[in-house]
């Protein structure tokens, strides 16, 4: 058969694949631990240390590399991607919530929703810049560019919850009713509990699609920057190993983030089951 | 979606009067999201195109309206070859992204029918997307560069003698770059269609006689198509809005329309810029609206 040929063939070239998705990491993870701070961001790797990753925690001796200005721009970068994150999941979870029921101008509504993810950030950034310097509005990255991450972040907690909405029993909201609970506190005690994965992988998609948001920021933020901003600005002068080692970190602090995700994701349905089972007996 | 509206026609049946009531608090609950669309979506749109218009002084802009930046934009080489550089990118990278992506999507999509491995294949594709998209791009300067990976492993391969220059700083790493970034938008829609097929009829196809291009002509390419075309869609808004990925693999050889806008801001040049918005916006709402007739996704998914 050919799938007998083909498969194997097409095993090898999926390897390449991963290896040209991921090869730039590698060789950012190796350069990480170049010696500093004469080593450049190049091969060949001079000595191995830590240098870098001492360097941008603040504990290396000076030289004539400045340090990223990672310490407050990474406050501001993760404060503004927590904003982001509950204003658009709140307004998310209303949205799919209003969109449960039928009413005028529904696919009006879901395409003004959508049009936030679709338009590329630099257009948004410079609406959103324009506005500003026309009205003397000062733009800063809790006010214009929470604005814009919200715009970004919103359709993807909207679309989330609509798709957990989708395959939601409203038997059970029903049966709470007409038992006589309040409409608010069936929300909360009924519907809240079943759709909190949903709430969960919303939350998480606009905490990290904000905290990485890059090109909306750049117009919106003022003078002030976030961590992305402040990578941004390294492209432009020479690049250093710091630089790497910061990726590294990064990632892993991502790691962390997914972890914690997963860990939440897995009780609240160990929970859901027990409950389950619990109606069961 | 079916099942949504079909319990409250239900309820509605029921109670007449609670449909009007059912409305309204659809629109109380739906209003912030509207509302936050409208005013820092919409209206920022709608200022670029009244801003195209506006009269530019050396550094602030007037409401007179005039045509004078239209004119610099269409009577300028510079302005004009970056729009032919920003479409001659954005189709490359859409035909890399493509050719690229599309055995991994079959192999994905088809031949991995274990549930688990399948997801945790498209999850090695995602895990990239940990790292800071800036962190990522500038990774690819000590893979390409002179000194970088790629020429010493293949001078040390014996392959060549000298290491090859035009890897970085040029178009070439540009659509490395972006290739590699946005490659799994198109892996992920094509496979996702792809895992639809029913295995019986590629069963039936081989066995009345077909072989692998054939198959792969005939049924598994039109039935990715709807994939093709989302991936696509993905694909080209972020090519089309980039300009971080240029900055820092072309040396500011290679100049795209975004990057354009973020000089134009840059030297507070509101009216320009907004030029430029207005015909980046207008190329994509083109390319989308002509990838969206390749196939009616509304049908199809």
């Amino acid at each position: 058969m050919e799938s007998r040929v083909l498969k194997p063939i097409l095993a090898i070239y999926v390897a390449l694949f991963l290896l040209f998705l991921y090869g730039p990491f590698i060789v950012l993870g190796i350069l990480s631990f170049q010696q500093g701070p004469e080593g450049g961001p190049q091969f060949p790797i001079v000595e191995w240390s830590t240098f870098w990753y001492q360097h941008i925690l603040g504990l290396a001796p000076p030289s004539r590399v400045s340090p990223l200005p990672i310490g407050i721009s990474l406050f501001r970068s993760m404060t503004l991607a927590f904003m982001t994150m509950v204003t658009s999941t709140v307004l998310g979870v209303m949205a799919a919530q209003a969109f449960r029921k039928n009413f005028r101008g529904k696919t009006t509504a879901f395409y003004l929703i959508v049009l936030g993810m679709i338009v590329p950030g630099v257009l948004v950034g410079l609406g959103s810049a324009l506005v500003a310097t026309t009205t003397g509005i000062e733009r800063h990255w809790w006010s214009t560019a929470f604005a814009t991450h919200v715009v970004y972040t919103l359709p993807f907690a909207f679309l989330v919850m609509l798709a957990i909405f989708n395959r939601f029993d409203s038997t059970v909201e029903e049966a709470s009713w007409s038992l006589g609970v309040s409409p608010s506190r069936t929300f909360r005690k009924v519907t809240f509990p079943l759709i909190f994965p949903g709430v969960l992988s919303a939350m998480l998609f606009a905490f990290t699609l904000s905290y990485d948001e890059f090109s909306r920021t750049l117009f919106s933020s003022g003078r002030e920057q976030t961590l992305p901003l402040a990578i941004y600005s390294t492209f432009s002068v020479e690049i250093h190993p710091n630089i790497f080692a910061f990726g590294v970190l990064t990632t892993l602090f991502s790691f962390a983030l997914l972890t914690v995700y997963a860990v939440l994701m897995m009780l609240s349905v160990r929970r859901a089951r027990r409950v389950a089972i619990q109606e069961a007996i | 979606m079916t099942l949504v509206t079909s319990t409250s026609a239900e309820v509605d049946v029921g109670a007449p009067a609670s449909n009007e009531r059912g409305s309204l608090s659809a629109y109380v609950l739906l209003a912030p999201a509207v509302i936050w669309m409208t005013l820092f979506l919409v209206v920022p749109m709608a200022m670029i195109i009244y801003v195209s218009f506006w009269t530019q002084t050396t550094f602030k802009i007037e409401p007179r309206l005039t045509l004078d930046s239209w004119q610099t934009f269409f009577s300028s080489d510079a302005y004009l070859s970056s729009l032919w550089t920003t479409l001659r990118i954005w189709l490359i990278v859409l035909v890399t992204t493509f050719v690229v992506g599309y055995p991994t999507a079959i192999y994905v999509g088809l031949f991995v029918r274990n549930k688990t491995l399948q997801t945790s294949l498209l999850v090695l594709c995602v895990i990239p997307f940990w790292t800071s998209f800036l962190i990522r791009v500038l990774a690819w300067r000590p893979m390409l560069g002179k000194e970088g990976a790629i020429n010493i492993i293949l001078m040390k391969a014996g392959i060549i003698t000298q290491p090859i220059e035009a890897l970085l700083f040029t178009d070439l790493s540009v659509v490395i770059g972006m290739t590699q970034i946005y490659v799994v938008f198109m892996v992920g829609p094509i496979a996702f269609m792809l895992g639809r097929i029913d295995p019986n009829i590629l069963e039936a196809a081989r066995d009345l006689g077909a072989d692998f291009w054939r198959i792969l002509r005939k049924i598994i390419f039109p039935l990715s198509l709807p994939g093709v075309v989302v991936g696509a869609i993905f694909v080209s808004v972020m090519v089309l809005g980039e300009f971080a990925t240029s900055a820092a693999l072309s040396g500011r050889k290679v100049n795209l329309l975004g990057n354009i806008i973020v000089t134009q801001v840059g030297s507070l040049k509101w009216a320009l810029a907004s030029v430029v918005g207005v015909i980046l916006t207008a190329i994509m709402a083109l390319v989308i609206a002509g990838l969206l007739r390749v196939v009616d996704l509304k049908k199809e998914l």
